[in-house]
């Protein structure tokens, strides 16, 4: 059987093997010149003190080698729509199902070799492209401290072998279920991708609690290392976050984020502190230690870098768990429908 | 679009298919008159499919020429309203209903009888409103025969249709088709590509025979019945009458020879009892051979080199 | 004809309609929503565009933000489906036998069946992209960053070209390996190919670009709408400095080739000494240019990008039309 598969899905191994190699020399050249870029550039601004600012002068790479790593983000997809998607379907369309459940071998024994080798081989296509960009993104990781937001974190790491893995086991099961490639193919980019948005726009945050640090507004606080920052603002003395209306004319500065507190928003005695025309040093001041002495205080809100591998774990858990559940239900049709 | 009143329904002169390594056609030369039901018989492999592809437009000759009613295959409603063609693998669309695929044939051709698929599925008991896809194999080729004269077509190409039937569809089948014929009154020709050939024996009037993409007879049935026959005797040297007539095909035992001849006169020899051949043991002697090159100086029956 | 072409895809054209009818449900939710925050800040806000003091202000929910992204794969899907089976289909499955043995040229069988799915595409792409198009209506106001690479490319018309193009690749893709599958890897593979070269390599070069210095003592202009290429720094010379984004730089060229009094002053964070910093340079006889395509030609880089997706789809109908003509079925 195995032998089988081999001959049949020949062509296909040969290109996506030939498409892996294409990746991982572009990848492999760019990286390692982007890693001495990077570490020439350390021991520049270490000579220089600048290292503080090097996150937004220093530009690693190219845009379009950059570009094309974001565009990793299609693998799991395509796998799942050009190899998972046909598994079955094109079987039922051709009619061949017929010649395979007549030879000396079950249903179970078919599909097991079938599904399981292509599984295998979708987890292995996303850990290669994963391990590359992994890799390859190291510099800019340790440059701008973005590993776990999102974007970034479904390019890395093992997410992306969970992804591969699922979007194979969902194009078989929409192959198993639709018998027909066309509309397989649609049912499987459709449900992957209404997953994929579901799970990245609203429920990654949420899988552990997210922490939420409060500092004092003369000092300004960023949370250390690749953290994943949810949100930010300031809360009042109550402990209730100020709403902050969407201007900020005149803004106090706190360290949070994006844009500061308005004056208007502060209590009266710190409103008339800052007196009228623009702010100096001595007024600014002013304001500030009397907001705090209102108990004004900044928070964020975020998911602290070490639980990045963690958060890997879940979510790449989700997409093999379900994956599991569709092959299960692929079984259950296979055996049980007619050829 | 009408032809002259000799013009052959279907004609091939030197006709030549090869694709990059394999010939599928060489040479092929014949001449079906209007009116005829013409077997197209040979072994699995010889080019019938190819001549029957090439003959309606479908696949285009690598040399020769062919010509249907008179004009060349092209790409041309006057010429594509006059041909009907069925493929061995009868390939409608699978998820749409044969009242579906009526409704095709309307919008997509200017003589269409609609009406007539109705009635004929109807006496044969088949749904028009079932998907094709789940109508059995020989329900499935009466559904396309019907779509395919509907299309009131001069020239019928057929091949293998009835590959896949049981007898009994086969019979029905074949009725259909010939009831067809007669109701066109002389102006339908039909080629049907088989390997089946004692079916067709009752059912066509002209012959045309394909071994090793060549060749090898073509001709009305009753001239070709009349001009073959089989001579049984003792063995003996046949050289001499070997350059009298034409030995197709010699079976010799240690005391007997069974000789199948394509007669150029009377037999002389008293020494052979002569016998009337059928078609099957024509076919099959011509084949039998396995086309090989002794028989390529063969002109086909009717045609001048 | 076309009865038959609707007849074939009666069941694509629905599923595409339930899916534009999503797509329009989530967008116009989320645009509403971002076009009421919009107006909220407009009393407050000092909108120099580009520089407003709203920058950074939230904007929109999470899921309007994701589909506008998602709306760059619009072209291709479309591709895929209603193009590569198009041809490849009926090869792969015989019924070419049956279509093109009917009273109908292959010229008019194709002209009928790639020119109604062609429009469809043009009319899906071009509703995905008005519909995302007035949803970024308040981005655009507030940050001017219509002509910006990535949201340049899912407003306007431009996906109307994209997906016209798509579609023809996919016809000819499917016509020339005469199976759908493959067809389907070819439009995905090539259709990405061509547009990143166009965006990346070809897009800025349409119309010739423009070059602008400035001194250091004066405001920034707003470059908002504009399409910035490439910026720097002129020497005394007049020449454009040297730059390298792989070590400590400003504007681009590294701190280290502009004169040390000055480097001294820009290391420094604080805004009395990056201003000291700006008129040092500016007294050395330093400028900054900017190289840019103005905010004006937004709509004729539109129509051109447009056009060339256009063209390149006819060249491809052109190459199906002859081998669908020569063809063996």
């Amino acid at each position: 059987m195995t032998w089988i598969l081999w001959r049949q899905y020949r062509a296909q191994a040969a290109i996506a093997g030939a498409l892996l190699a294409a990746l991982a020399t572009l990848l492999v050249i760019t990286g390692v010149q982007a890693a001495s870029q990077w570490h020439s550039a350390l021991a520049a601004c270490a000579a220089s003190h600048t290292c503080g600012n090097l996150s937004n002068t220093l530009f690693l790479g190219s845009h379009t080698v950059g570009f094309l790593v974001i565009m990793t983000l299609g693998v799991p997809v395509v796998v799942g729509m050009l190899l998972g998607a046909p598994l079955l379907a094109h079987e039922f369309e051709a009619g061949t199902s017929q010649f395979a459940w007549t030879q000396s071998i079950t249903r179970r024994r078919w599909l097991a070799a079938k599904a399981g080798w292509l599984l295998l081989a979708a987890a292995a296509m996303g850990g290669v492209v994963s391990g590359l960009v992994t890799w390859w993104s190291g510099p800019n990781n340790a440059l701008q401290a973005n590993a776990f937001n999102p974007g970034r974190f479904d390019i890395m790491g093992i997410a992306p072998v969970g992804y591969a893995v699922f979007a194979a086991a969902l194009g078989i099961t929409a192959g198993a279920l639709l018998r027909r490639t066309l509309p397989a193919i649609g049912l499987t980019l459709a449900g992957f991708v209404a997953l994929r948005v579901v799970i990245f726009s609203w429920l990654r945050a949420h899988f552990m609690t997210p922490v939420t640090s409060y500092f004092p507004l003369s000092r300004g606080f960023t949370p250390a290392g690749s953290a994943w920052q949810l949100a930010a603002g300031y809360v009042g003395a109550n402990g209730q976050p100020i709403s902050i209306p969407q201007s900020t004319n005149g803004a106090v500065m706190g360290n949070a984020g994006g844009a500061g507190i308005p004056i208007s928003s502060l209590p009266a005695p710190c409103q008339s502190a800052a007196g009228n025309g623009p702010l100096t040093r001595a007024t600014y001041d002013a304001v500030v230690s009397c907001a705090q002495a209102h108990g004004i205080r900044g928070y964020v809100t975020y998911q602290p870098a070490g639980r990045y591998w963690a958060f890997q774990g879940i979510e790449a858990g989700i997409f093999v768990l379900l994956a599991a559940a569709l092959i299960a239900v692929t079984f259950a049709v296979i055996t049980r429908r007619d050829a | 679009m009408t032809a002259a009143i000799d013009t052959p329904a279907i004609q091939t002169r030197g006709l030549t298919k090869r694709y990059r390594r394999v010939t599928a056609l060489s040479d092929c030369s014949v001449t079906i008159p209007e009116g005829r039901i013409c077997a197209l018989v040979g072994p699995n492999g010889a080019g019938k499919t190819t001549l029957l592809r090439i003959l309606s437009g479908l696949a285009r000759a690598t040399g020769g020429a062919a010509s249907i009613l008179g004009g060349a295959p092209r790409q041309d409603p006057a010429f594509l309203a006059e041909i009907g063609f069925l493929a061995q693998e009868i390939p409608l669309y699978r998820r749409f209903t044969a009242e579906d695929h009526i409704g095709f044939g309307a919008h997509l051709n200017p003589r269409w009888d609609g009406a007539s698929v109705r009635s004929r599925l109807g006496e044969l008991g088949i749904p028009v409103d079932r998907p094709v896809g789940k109508l059995s194999g020989g329900q499935r080729a009466q559904v396309a025969l019907a779509l395919t004269l509907a299309k009131r077509p001069r020239v019928l190409l057929l091949d293998e249709p009835v590959a896949a039937l049981d007898p009994l569809a086969r019979r029905q089948f074949l009725g259909t088709l010939t009831a067809a014929v007669a109701d066109s009154g002389g102006e339908l020709t039909v080629m049907l590509s088989s390997h089946l050939v004692g079916d067709l024996e009752r059912v066509c009037d002209h012959l045309v025979l394909l071994a090793a993409s060549r060749v090898q007879l073509c001709g009305d049935t009753d001239d070709l019945l009349a001009t073959h026959k089989i001579l049984v005797g003792a063995r003996k040297d046949t050289s001499a009458l070997g350059r009298a007539h034409t030995i197709v095909h010699a079976e010799r035992t240690e005391r007997q020879d069974t000789l199948l001849v394509r007669l150029s006169g009377p037999v002389i020899d008293p020494g052979y009892e002569v016998a009337d051949v059928s078609l099957e043991e024509l076919v099959l002697g011509y084949m039998g051979a396995g086309g090989p090159p002794a028989y390529a100086h063969l002109t086909a029956i009717g045609e001048d080199r | 004809m076309t009865w038959l072409v609707w007849r074939q895809y009666r069941l694509q054209a629905a599923a595409a309609a339930v899916l534009l009818a999503g797509f329009a449900a989530v967008m116009v939710v989320s645009g509403l929503q971002m076009a009421s925050q919009w107006h909220a800040m407009l009393g407050t806000c000092t909108t120099g565009g580009g520089h407003s003091s709203c920058e950074g202000a939230p904007l929109g929910s999470t899921i309007g933000h994701d589909f506008e992204v998602l709306s760059v794969m619009v072209p291709a899907v479309l591709g895929i489906f209603f193009g590569a089976p198009l041809v490849a289909h009926e090869l792969e499955s015989g019924t070419s036998q049956y279509a093109w043995t009917q009273t109908i040229t292959r010229t008019r069988w194709l002209t009928v069946k790639a020119g109604w799915l062609l429009l469809a595409a043009a009319v899906w792409g071009g509703a995905v992209a008005a519909l995302v198009t007035w949803w970024s209506g308040p981005r655009n106001a507030l940050y001017g960053n219509q002509f910006q690479p990535n949201y340049f490319d899912v407003q306007g018309i431009v996906p109307v070209g994209y997906a016209v193009f798509a579609t023809a690749l996919g016809i000819a893709a499917g016509t020339l390996l005469r199976r759908t599958l493959p067809a389907i890897a070819v439009v995905i593979g090539v259709f990405i190919g061509v547009r990143l070269f166009i965006s990346d390599v070809v897009r800025q070069h349409y119309i010739p670009a423009v070059t602008s210095h400035m001194s250091f003592l004066s405001t920034p202009g707003t470059l908002a709408r504009s399409w910035d290429l490439a910026s720097g720094i002129t020497g005394p010379n007049g020449q454009p400095l040297p730059q390298s984004s792989s070590v400590n730089s400003f504007n681009g060229v590294p701190l280290a080739s502009l004169p040390h009094a000055c480097q001294v002053l820009i290391g420094q964070a604080s805004r009395q000494a990056m201003v000291a910093g700006d008129r040092c340079l500016d007294a050395a006889g330093y400028r900054v240019y900017d190289v840019y395509q103005p905010a004006n030609r937004y709509w004729a880089f539109q129509g051109i990008e447009t056009g060339v997706f256009v063209a390149l789809a006819a060249v491809l109908l052109a190459i199906t039309y002859a081998v669908v003509r020569r063809r063996d079925a």
